[in-house]
């Protein structure tokens, strides 16, 4: 456990580093020419002052007192199941969006946009399909169902505009 | 008794067919997201705030900002309770505050057969806590709003500081690892323009940091994400117990019965519970906890505590569900969030255009007195669904795990992105969701995270105009008894857990000099 509590604190402490580094204005003259003497850096400062002190301590305490011996997770199976979850999550927050950035002349495009709907299809099809192990109507009719029944409630229901795909921009789809 | 006068006013507003519809719809989805393991009342309550600028915006017939908030909370009382059908039956704690259920709840239901039993005993207990709790909240609240009136930008400051410090010295966790997260939440909220001289500061240059962290995102992803990371890390490991259950008459008449028997405890945890939850970043976990250990104490059966205990269940239940009524005083007299959950309903009315704090009960008294009225009514349409549908509410947990779970994640992503319309919204709900999970792991405390960021704001203008009025001189914050008073007792509070090491640290010292006995 130390090591985790360790780099976690210090990965707070580098936070704070930069925050300060970011509000150092705070130490510029300011007495007199800011309202109540403190310019918009100060809040700020201190905040990240405090905050990176607190991680210091808690750093030093990690490495002083004792730590519980086993570790952060109970086994690779807990590892794993985590990561199940959390890897398509990120990448499914990719999708939505695309991949892709913009200079002033160009729009330079990995992965298309593939919007709200057609990511989450996709998204709760792959659950269905690899977790639950469903047979491929099942598959099938879970990723069409929960994108249409969000579609009817927000869009339709609430008129909330969620992402539209690369489709939608070219006139294939209606979402 | 112009309080009476006040409250009959609020079930007028609150009886309205819109406000009692919406109230119907809030207190089932509290119950669903309550008996879900990987979905809080924190970040169900979240995940739903944008519908509520619709419904406060009149999108429903007859809406306004009062059916938004009788939404929001009827949400939470459906939580208070969803979340004990699935510890008793299940023996996986639907929220926080029902993982104390686990000791005598899922015994009673399990080893000695009386699962309706163990519902109806948490149920009635709940229900009377709460009961309790709101009668308080009723009196309480406009004495407290009224003092508050009174209050310049030195007292609201040292208020903020007093919260602050009750989130470090009675805090559950390392009072360093509460500071660092509370200092972290002051920071996030002041990314973006400086309110007062329109600086930019912490936005690396970004534009979309512009405009700030929005607190909804962060609080999806620390709650929402960051438990469903955490009950799939549970739920690949463990094994999972289930018991049916169906909830008799019999059951309740004999709860009742039982109720009969402890009601000096239920009453004095439900009293204690709304003083403890009044206290901000506590709510209803700490009470539950605390409120077992006080019926432990002073059970003269101690030793069928852990084996199905009936006070066991009814103790933890009235302080819990009384401190999370309690949880709403200090945010609708003060402006500060009593809980995590709090402070969402709080966030929610600087959505629809109102600021918490005393001038509500002044500008809007239907708004404060509905929701007050509507705390009496959302308590007992749960109790009676708690009572008629604890079946169909447990089959929720019968939906597989591939489906409900990448379900949970999705809801989470359009919460965060309806609100402003923005992919960066969804970006920072998968990060906190991540960062929340582990911060969780390594036992930092996300309550006063969550509370120092929707308080950031006001906690800096009230500073720098304490400080402005003060010609830069801090000795301003002394100028008036009441902000020196509650300045000092922030003090204390906060050397709490300094003078509680330095004891443990005189007690052990003096054990390993006294000689040993053999």
């Amino acid at each position: 456990m130390r090591p985790y509590q360790v780099a976690t604190a210090a990965a707070i402490v580098l936070i704070a580093a930069v925050a300060m580094f970011d509000s150092r204005a705070a130490f510029n003259p300011s007495a007199g020419t800011s309202p109540g003497d403190v310019g918009a850096r100060w809040y700020p400062f201190w905040a990240a002052t405090i905050m990176g002190i607190a991680a210091l301590v808690v750093v030093y305490r990690s490495l002083t007192l004792p730590q519980a011996a086993e570790g952060v997770f109970e086994g690779r199976k807990s590892v794993f199941a985590v990561l199940k979850l959390a890897v398509p999550m990120v990448v499914y927050a990719l999708l939505i969006g695309g991949i892709g950035w913009r200079t002033t002349d160009f729009t330079y495009t990995v992965i298309p946009p593939f919007g709200f709907y057609l990511g989450t299809a996709l998204y709760m099809g792959l659950f269905a399909w690899w977790l639950g192990r469903y047979k491929i109507w099942w598959v099938a009719l879970i990723s069409v169902a929960v994108p249409l029944a969000i579609f009817a409630a927000f869009e339709i229901g609430f008129r909330v505009s969620l992402p539209k795909s690369f489709l939608y921009t070219s006139g294939i789809l209606p979402f | 008794m112009e309080v009476l006068g006040d409250l009959a006013r609020g079930f007028g507003t609150a009886l309205q067919p819109i406000n009692m519809a919406m109230l119907l719809v809030a207190v089932i989805l509290g119950l669903v997201i309550g008996v879900l393991p990987g979905l809080g009342g924190t970040s169900g309550v979240a995940i739903l705030l944008p519908i509520t600028v619709f419904i406060a915006h009149g999108s429903l017939p007859g809406s306004d900002a009062t059916t938004a908030i009788i939404f929001l909370a009827g949400i939470y009382w459906g939580a208070l309770f969803g979340g004990v059908i699935t510890s008793i039956l299940f023996n996986i704690p639907g929220e926080p505050w029902a993982v104390v259920l686990l000791f005598d709840g899922f015994p009673l239901a399990k080893r000695l057969r009386k699962p309706g039993l163990a519902l109806a005993s948490s149920f009635v207990s709940s229900f009377l806590g709460a009961l309790v709790s709101t009668i308080l909240f009723t009196f309480f609240a406009l004495p407290i709003a009224l003092k508050a009136l009174e209050f310049g930008p030195a007292e609201l400051f040292a208020v903020f500081v007093l919260s602050f410090a009750t989130l470090i010295g009675l805090g559950a966790e390392a009072p360093m690892k509460s500071l660092a997260m509370l200092a972290l939440g002051l920071l996030l909220a002041a990314v973006g323009f400086d309110t007062i001289t329109g600086e930019q500061r912490l936005n690396f240059g970004q534009v979309p940091l512009l405009s700030g962290i929005s607190f909804v995102p962060v609080t999806i992803g620390l709650f929402g994400i960051g438990e469903i990371l955490a009950s799939a890390e549970e739920q690949g490991i463990g094994y999972v117990e289930k018991i049916s259950a169906r909830l008799g008459l019999a059951d309740v008449f004999e709860a009742i019965r039982e109720l009969r028997k402890r009601i000096r405890l239920v009453l004095s945890n439900a009293i204690i519970g709304f003083f403890f939850g009044v206290l901000p970043g506590h709510g209803a976990t700490a009470a539950s906890f605390l409120g077992y250990g006080l019926a432990r104490q002073y059970s003269s059966n101690k030793e069928n505590f852990g084996k199905g205990e009936i006070s066991g269940i009814m103790g933890p239940q009235s302080a819990a569900d009384s401190a999370g009524v309690a949880s709403l005083v200090p945010m609708i007299t003060l402006g500060i969030p009593g809980s995590p959950t709090s402070a969402v309903i709080m966030a929610g009315l600087f959505i629809w255009g109102l600021q918490p704090g005393p001038v509500l009960f002044i500008q809007h008294p239907d708004f404060v007195w509905g929701l007050i009225a509507s705390i009496y009514l959302g308590h007992l349409l749960t109790f009676i669904i708690c009572l008629l549908a604890v079946p169909l509410l447990a089959m929720i947990m019968r939906v597989p795990y591939a489906i409900i779970t990448p379900f949970i994640v999705v809801i989470s992503i359009i919460g965060s992105y309806s609100l402003n319309n923005s992919m960066l919204d969804v970006f920072i709900t998968v990060i906190f969701g991540v960062i929340g999970y582990w911060l969780r792991k390594m036992k930092y405390p996300l309550a006063p995270l969550v509370v120092a960021l929707v308080l950031g704001d006001s906690t800096e203008r009230e500073l720098r105009k304490a400080l402005i009025a003060g010609h830069g001189s801090p000795l301003y914050f002394f100028n008036s008894g009441l902000s020196t008073v509650i300045i000092l007792i922030a003090v204390v509070l906060v050397l709490i857990p300094l003078i509680r090491t330095i004891r443990r640290r005189r007690a052990a010292a003096a054990a390993a000099e006294s000689p040993a006995h053999p």
